[in-house]
């Protein structure tokens, strides 16, 4: 008898051990799969942006596009991963110290984040760690992500370099702080004022949007946009179908990006044993996204079509209308997703016409689609999902629930983190000579002058072949 | 340099992997000086781009 309870204990372990096993691979393929799936949202926005490009310009705009995606992780790797760790209670902290989940802070991110020193070894292969790396790279698609938002806004005018480093701030310091603040168990947005933003409406969108705003305000419009009466010039793209293809991969890869949002269980970081959560640790499931988000782009096309009848802007009702829903992805029932995505659709052409009435060259209506519809969703949680605890299990008693006012909040932090450093990292970038290219050399052709190649050598006229 | 283990065997036959890193030059200083490095090749090409940038704006 005590044999037998003996081979069977050691085939409970051994069943326990593969099961672990089979959870740890799990976990670390779903994360890593998602980095491929992001990947496509930055295939969308070359696409997208080279579509909106006029001829002359095409591949200066590709080679902008390619080199914030390119800086913008390199620099996520040396700094920005460090943000999202350290600064959570920052600055209600001012020090910066652990916060209740103890999963932040400056001794915590010192830890791990560093490419150097003992934490170096949680930045590389690692042995016995299968989580840090696949998390690291969903984080910097994440930032990749919110600077590419901004790089289409600023097409045809904006110095390749002098756009590097507006793409860094962005997707390092300016993401990195916001998510610390509102994606983050112990983010003081989240503890302190229930601020919930799940697929990252305005941590990610809105402040990109807004993030485009300060750059495009010292950036100025494009040669030819603006009459000397004020009246606005549309200046087409050379190529609508590349535009909307571009658009339509863009709401492929987040389906990736939402998926890498949610939090897997039965691993030491996981909030639950047997439960998937949101980053908050409130309950969510694929299914939730598999719902929401197909009726979220259906509703934003629609809304748009009502009010464009123009392809163009119907696939940015796509984005907008996933963007208005995604804060509440985990919560919000189909058919409240279809009227809340059909109203930004419907609303987003009347406030990019607004935008441009102020002067503002807005080339593919990045401020109106990410900014202000990022804000609209936060805004529409808000009035929709008050009560809705702002954390799982073990959160401190004192955790403050979802409300209007606290997404009131939230929104008007995003809108800062966003519009603050866009506007003095441009104004820095800008007094140093590294901002706008030249009138001259506009009117000539970007790609003429500055890329040793050619988009369409043979069989199409343009002004760089002829040159 | 070089990497820090001659042979596996005894990391397998370890009670259980262990919490530590992997790569080329791990537990060494060499981390940091790849950092270093790198960070440096990334500045200096942004400076370099930069200043091909505007000579094609003359």
């Amino acid at each position: 008898m005590e044999d037998q309870i003996l081979a069977l204990t050691a085939e409970v372990a051994a069943i326990k051990g593969a099961a672990e096993v089979t959870n740890r691979m799990f976990a670390e393929a779903y994360y890593y799969v998602t980095i491929p799936l992001m990947v496509l949202i930055h295939a969308g926005f070359l696409l997208y942006e080279m579509g909106a490009t006029r001829l002359q310009n095409v591949l200066s705009s590709g080679v902008k596009n390619l080199l914030a995606f390119a800086f913008t992780i390199a620099a996520w790797y040396l700094f920005g991963w460090w943000f999202y760790w350290a600064l959570p209670t920052w600055p209600l902290d001012f020090s910066a110290g652990a916060g209740y989940m103890e999963i932040s802070g400056l001794e915590y991110a010192n830890a791990i984040s560093w490419a150097w020193g003992d934490s170096a070894q949680y930045m590389g292969p690692n042995m016995g760690d299968n989580a840090s790396g696949v998390f690291w790279g969903a984080f910097a698609l994440f930032a990749a992500t919110t600077a590419s938002i901004a790089s289409g806004a600023l097409i045809e005018r904006i110095q390749t370099v002098g756009f590097v480093i507006c793409a860094v701030v962005l997707g390092t310091a300016a993401w990195g702080i916001a998510a610390a603040w509102g994606w983050h168990a112990d983010g003081w947005l989240v503890t302190k004022f229930g601020y919930h933003d799940f697929g990252a409406a305005g941590l990610v969108h809105a402040v990109a949007g807004f993030f485009a705003l300060g750059v495009l305000i010292n950036l100025g419009p494009r040669v030819g946009k603006f009459n000397a009466d004020g009246s606005a010039n549309h200046l087409a793209g050379h190529n609508m179908p590349l535009t909307v293809t571009g658009l339509m991969l863009i709401i492929v890869g987040f389906f990736g990006f939402l998926m890498a949002c949610i939090i897997l269980p039965g691993e030491g970081w996981s909030w639950y044993g047997d439960r998937a959560t949101t980053i908050y640790g409130t309950p969510m499931t694929l299914s939730a996204l598999a719902f929401n988000v197909p009726l979220a782009a259906a509703g934003g096309i629609i809304g748009a079509w009502v009010m464009t009848r123009d392809p163009f802007w119907m696939m940015s009702g796509c984005l907008a209308g996933i963007i208005s829903v995604a804060s509440g992805l985990d919560v919000y029932f189909g058919s409240t997703v279809i009227a809340v995505s059909m109203l930004a659709g419907i609303i987003l052409k009347p406030c990019a016409d607004w935008l441009e009435g102020l002067g503002i060259d807005d080339a593919v209506g990045c401020v109106t689609v990410h900014g202000t519809i990022g804000l609209f969703g936060l805004i529409m949680l808000g009035i929709l999902g008050s009560g809705l605890p702002g954390l799982g299990a073990f959160a401190p008693e004192d955790t403050v629930a979802l409300s209007l006012f606290g997404q009131i909040v939230g929104a008007v932090v995003m809108f800062l983190l966003g519009f603050v450093p866009g506007y003095v990292v441009s104004w820095i970038v800008d007094k140093a000579g590294m901002l706008r290219i030249p009138d001259a050399v506009q009117e000539r052709g970007l790609d003429a002058v500055k890329v040793p190649a050619q988009a369409y050598p043979q069989g199409m006229a343009s002004p760089e072949s002829e040159s | 340099m070089g990497y820090f283990a001659e042979s596996f065997a005894e990391l397998y036959n370890a009670d259980g992997w262990m919490d530590m890193g992997m790569y080329i030059g791990a537990g060494s200083s060499a981390a940091g000086w790849w950092t270093v490095i790198a960070a440096v090749m990334l500045v200096g090409v942004l400076v370099k781009g930069n200043s091909d940038e505007q000579d094609h704006y003359k």
